[in-house]
C-alpha cells in the first residue's frame, strides 16, 4: 500500500532490481515523469532485492527476471513468503516476451508483467495499476490489460 | 562545438538509460537516436555523428553488419559496439566490421564513457578479454586469428547478409522485399544465391546458421525452454 502521508497525495515508493545499471538508470529516467513518485533504491539481484525489500519497504519492486544469484522469480517468490500480505507488489520488467514465463511470474506472486522492449510505453501505467493493487500485464504483440 | 554521438539500440529503455549516462558528460550530445540498424545507418548518414554507438542485438539489420554499412559509406566513422557477449567470434566480426569500440552492455554505465572519450581522442576502445585477443592476434603474424574455427560467413554479400537475417527473423521474400524496396523475384533469387552458397536446404537450416554466426540470437527464459528468437 502506498505510504500517506497526513493530508498529502500518496506517496510511491519504487525499488529497482536490474542487473544492468543502464536499465536502472533508463527506469529511473522513465519513473521521474511522475513527480509523486520516489525511487528509494536500486538492486542488481535477487538477493540484494530481498534484503532492501526487508530494509526499504517499498510499495513496488520493479523486477527483471534474468539475474545473478537469485533470479526474479526466486526473489519474487522469497519476498511474497516473508512478508506476506503486508509486501510490496511486484511488476516485472523483463525481456521475456513469453506467456509462458508470464505465468510462471504472476504465479510467483507478481502483481505486473510488463516486456522490456515495451517499457517506455507500459511503465508508468503499470506502476500506477499495481500500486493500487491492480493487475497489469502487457505483452509485445498482445493487448495490454490492466484490470 | 559538441561532440556529436547517434546511438542506436531497440529498447527504448536502454535508449534512455544511456544517453541520461552521456548527457552527464559535459561537451557531448544525443544527436539521433535509432531503433534498428537500418535506421541507424540512414540517421548516420543525415546526421555525420562524431560517434555511433550500436547494440549488436538490433531487428532488421544486426549491429555488426551495421556497422559494415557505416564504414563502407564512409571509413572516418567511430563506431562503438555494445554487446552482451564478448566471446572471439564476436570479438573478431566487431573488430573486422570496423568498430573501434567494444563495451559489454553490463558494464556499460562504467566502460561507455571512457570508450566515448577513447575514440574522441583518436585512440580505441575494447574490454580486457579483446585486448588479449588482439594481442594474440598480433603475436600471430599480426592478424587477429581464430584458431580452429571456421571463418563466418565466408562468400556472403552485405546484401545477402541482410536478407539472410530478415529471413532468419521469419519475414516472407515479399516482406524482405518491400522492406529493401527490392522486387520479390530479386529477393527470391537472393535467397536461392545464399542457399546454394552455404548449401543449406531449407528455412529451418538458414534460421540454425543465423544463431550460429551471431546474426539472429535465441533468447533462453529461466527454465531452459526455447523462447522467442530475437536479433544478436
Amino acid at each position: 500500500m502506498p505510504h500517506q502521508a497526513t493530508g498529502k497525495a500518496m506517496a510511491v515508493r519504487i525499488l529497482l532490481v536490474d542487473d544492468h545499471p543502464v536499465v536502472r538508470q533508463g527506469l529511473r529516467t522513465l519513473l521521474q515523469g511522475r513527480g509523486d513518485w520516489e525511487v528509494v533504491g536500486e538492486a542488481s539481484d535477487g538477493v540484494e532485492a530481498v534484503e532492501k525489500v526487508d530494509f526499504l519497504q517499498p510499495d513496488v519492486v520493479v523486477l527483471d527476471v534474468t539475474m545473478p544469484r537469485m533470479n526474479g522469480l526466486e526473489a519474487c517468490r522469497v519476498i511474497q513468503q516473508k512478508h506476506k500480505n503486508a509486501g510490496p507488489e511486484v511488476l516485472f520488467v523483463t525481456q521475456h516476451d513469453s506467456p509462458q514465463m508470464m505465468r510462471e511470474a504472476l504465479d510467483a506472486g507478481a502483481r505486473g508483467y510488463v516486456v522490456k522492449s515495451n517499457a517506455a510505453r507500459d511503465l508508468l501505467e503499470a506502476v500506477e495499476s499495481v500500486s493500487q493493487h491492480r493487475m497489469f500485464t502487457a505483452l509485445a504483440g498482445s493487448p495490454r490489460v490492466p484490470n | 562545438m559538441k561532440l556529436r554521438i547517434l546511438l542506436a539500440d531497440d529498447h527504448e529503455i536502454v535508449r534512455r538509460g544511456l544517453c541520461a549516462l552521456l548527457q552527464k558528460h559535459e561537451g557531448w550530445e544525443v544527436c539521433g537516436e535509432a531503433s534498428d540498424g537500418r535506421e541507424a545507418v540512414e540517421m548516420a548518414k543525415k546526421l555525420k555523428p562524431d560517434v555511433v554507438i550500436v547494440d549488436i542485438g538490433m531487428p532488421s539489420l544486426n549491429g555488426l553488419d551495421t556497422t559494415r554499412q557505416l564504414m563502407a559509406h564512409d571509413p572516418h566513422f567511430k563506431v562503438i559496439v555494445l554487446t552482451i557477449t564478448d566471446s572471439d567470434q564476436v570479438i573478431r566480426e566487431a573488430l573486422d566490421a570496423g568498430a573501434r569500440g567494444f563495451v559489454l552492455k553490463s558494464d556499460a554505465a562504467r566502460d561507455l564513457v571512457s570508450a566515448v572519450e577513447a575514440l574522441q581522442s583518436r585512440r580505441m576502445f575494447f574490454t580486457p578479454r579483446v585486448n588479449d585477443l588482439v594481442l594474440a592476434g598480433f603475436l600471430d603474424k599480426g592478424h587477429v586469428v581464430a584458431r580452429n574455427e571456421p571463418p563466418s560467413l565466408p562468400t556472403l554479400t552485405v546484401r545477402e547478409r541482410e536478407i539472410t537475417q530478415l529471413l532468419a527473423e521469419g519475414k516472407s521474400s515479399k516482406e524482405v522485399a518491400t522492406l529493401l524496396n527490392l522486387s520479390t523475384k530479386t529477393v527470391e533469387t537472393h535467397r536461392s544465391n545464399i542457399m546454394r552458397k552455404l548449401s543449406l536446404h531449407s528455412i529451418r537450416d538458414l534460421v540454425v546458421y543465423a544463431i550460429k554466426n551471431n546474426i539472429i540470437q535465441i533468447q533462453m527464459p529461466e527454465s531452459g525452454r526455447p523462447a522467442e528468437t530475437t536479433v544478436a
